[in-house]
């Protein structure tokens, strides 16, 4: 299996950076969407899958960013990339506030909790709050990527940047991985009062893994934005948290996992279009399958991540 | 900054009418092995509870190192050298049993948040340190072999060993075991007693529950004995042995143990 991994990842990665080339403009615009979906579930993966927090608000943390990309451009003026970081930072601030005040409840309060962010989130742009978020119709007319003054407006160039910004995703939870806070997120997960009778401050953690969460849907936010060159305030429906929640929880806590269960929630449809509005039930149907015969997911995280010098039953190689 | 002796005064813990513990004394000096015993529901465990921030007594205080402990949280506990297992063991079980001994080790690590995104020199050199700290206590412990194990498919024995090992990687002071021969054979409960002297000899203090008579006289140097959360009697093994309270409470309970 890790053996496998091992050689499906470079060649998984060598697929999508040539994709864009193999295809027509519709399924190009198809696999941006899986792209900045995926994001969106790793995203959610930190905080539902590793750290076991049940979060049913995350479309809030990826709206929130999209919304900061279209204001700070069309508004201010700012060319798209000058607002990746703001589009981090914003949603990452907001997921450490929000998160400060709740993370100690537990599973299915904080869900309903994070259910009424988000539908709070919605209303907020609903009724252009401010007089910035463009109300119901949203706001359009974005311009298209730019940098160092050359224009980058094809859908290749959205693509490329949609893949940058996986790529980015995929390294800082691989750093994730192997680190200490990555750690106690697992170590959380499976058994708090375990986690702080051996040291673990979990609170600070849990905020923590919502603040990142936060921050890299918000990034996905301004490429979702860039694509369309237009943000609503639809786009970001506490239904969009459902499907990332499921997503996670269906896939397993594992890149794979969410990979298959972006796949299926947001390529079949269009490969299939019957199958759009057939997608909620089958989805349904095989969540309840998934939780009843595979109840840690289709493709559970896999645990292990020592080094190599511990294996092999000794410290003599070390 | 006092020695290193747990002082409990006068603990009381209460659950709604039940008095767990009731006004407890017990006093434990660097480099004891010290035992607390008593019959089933007697409150041993609360007062595990109590000492490591898992609950707060309502009445009384608990002194570690001359510092007042009581209602602080368990990680501030343990950042003040204090560590535990679980007398039902508590163990990351889909986690391996090298990732378990690892969590030991969180509060030496010194990597900040932020080296959960990005790593640097420093950072990796840290995870580094404490992996090889993680493979002294596999070889300490003899667990080398069942390093990227999950614990959870592991026999009984074998996961009380890892929770051992988990909480000496903390490198405690004050190691505190809630009945750490439960479920083991008698093999396995000599070679614990070894484990228990060896830890001592390293400096560290031991405070430990027990059943097991025959262990307790053997491995403990002083004790106390509660029952119904108040202390019966405390002294070396030998006095314990001839306390007619003791014989009364204890022993005669034991016989109701299967009630
Ligand atoms: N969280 C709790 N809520 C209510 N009652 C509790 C709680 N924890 C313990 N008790 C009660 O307090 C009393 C002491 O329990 P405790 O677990 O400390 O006993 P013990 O001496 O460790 O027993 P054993 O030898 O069976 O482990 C028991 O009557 C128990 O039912
Ligand atoms: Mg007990």
């Amino acid at each position: 299996m890790r053996e496998m991994q091992k050689y499906a990842y470079p060649i998984f990665l060598a697929v999508m950076a040539v994709l864009p080339h193999l295809l027509n403009s519709r399924w190009q615009a198809v696999a941006i969407t899986f792209l900045i979906f995926t994001v969106v579930a790793l995203s959610q993966d930190i905080i539902l899958g590793k750290s076991g927090m049940f979060n049913m608000g995350q479309a809030l943390f990826f709206g929130m960013g999209a919304y900061t990309t279209a204001i700070l451009n069309h508004q201010l003026g700012w060319s798209i990339v000058a607002t990746i970081p703001l589009a981090i930072l914003i949603p990452a601030i907001f997921g450490v506030v929000l998160a400060g005040p709740i993370v100690h409840l537990r599973g299915d309060y904080l869900l309903v909790v994070t259910i009424g962010f988000n539908i709070v989130f919605v209303q907020v742009l609903q009724n252009n709050l401010g007089g910035v978020t463009g109300g119901p119709n949203g706001i359009f007319g974005l311009d298209s990527l730019s940098l160092f003054g050359i224009n980058l407006a094809s859908q290749v160039a959205v693509y490329y940047f949609a893949f940058l910004v996986l790529l980015a995703t995929l390294w800082v939870m691989r750093n994730l991985e192997k680190s200490k806070p990555g750690r106690a997120l697992h170590y959380l997960r499976e058994d708090q009062l375990a986690a702080e009778s051996i040291g673990i401050n979990t609170r600070i953690y849990k905020i923590f893994a919502f603040g990142l969460g936060a921050g890299i849907a918000g990034l996905a936010g301004t490429v979702y934005a860039t694509q369309y060159a237009a943000v609503s305030p639809e786009a970001f429906e506490f239904i969009q948290s459902v499907l990332f929640f499921s997503i996670v929880l269906v896939g397993g806590s594992s890149i794979p996992g969410i990979l298959l269960g972006v796949f299926v929630m947001f390529v079949l449809p269009e490969i299939f279009r019957e199958f759009a509005t057939w997608r909620f039930f089958i989805f349904g149907f095989a969540m309840i399958a998934a939780m009843i015969l595979r109840p840690r997911g289709i493709w559970p995280a896999t645990f292990g991540k020592i080094p190599k010098f511990l294996i092999k039953g000794g410290s003599h190689g070390a | 900054m006092g020695r290193n002796e747990l002082i409990l005064k006068d603990v009381t813990k209460r659950f709604g009418g039940l008095t767990a513990v009731d006004a407890l004394n017990l006093k434990v000096t660097e480099g004891q092995i010290y035992g607390i015993i008593g019959p089933n529901g007697a409150g041993k465990t609360t007062v595990f509870n109590c000492i490591t921030g898992i609950y707060e007594s309502e009445e009384g205080s608990v002194n570690w190192r001359g510092e007042e402990i009581r209602g602080m949280t368990p990680y501030q506990i343990v950042d003040r050298g204090i560590v535990r297992t679980f007398q039902t063991i508590r163990l990351f079980s889909q986690m391996s049993v090298a990732e378990n001994i690892m969590s030991g080790r969180h509060i030496k690590s010194k990597q900040k948040l932020w080296n959960g995104i990005f790593h640097t020199p420093s950072s990796r050199r840290d995870e580094l340190e404490n992996w090889k700290k993680v493979e002294e206590q596999l070889d300490f412990f003899k667990l080398s072999e069942f390093a990227a194990v999950p614990t959870g498919s592991l026999p009984y024995g074998i996961q009380r060993r890892v929770e051992m090992a988990r909480a000496m990687a903390v490198e405690p002071t004050l190691l505190i075991l809630d009945e750490p021969a439960a479920g083991l054979n008698d093999k396995e409960t000599l070679e614990l007693l070894e484990t228990i002297f060896k830890i001592r000899d390293r400096g560290v203090t031991v405070l430990l529950i027990e059943h097991d008579m025959d262990m307790v006289m053997e491995v403990t140097d002083y004790l106390t004995v509660i029952n119904f959360g108040k202390q019966i009697a405390e002294g070396t093994p030998e006095e314990i042995q001839k306390n007619p309270a003791v014989i009364e409470a204890y022993l005669g309970s034991e016989d109701d143990d299967d009630e």
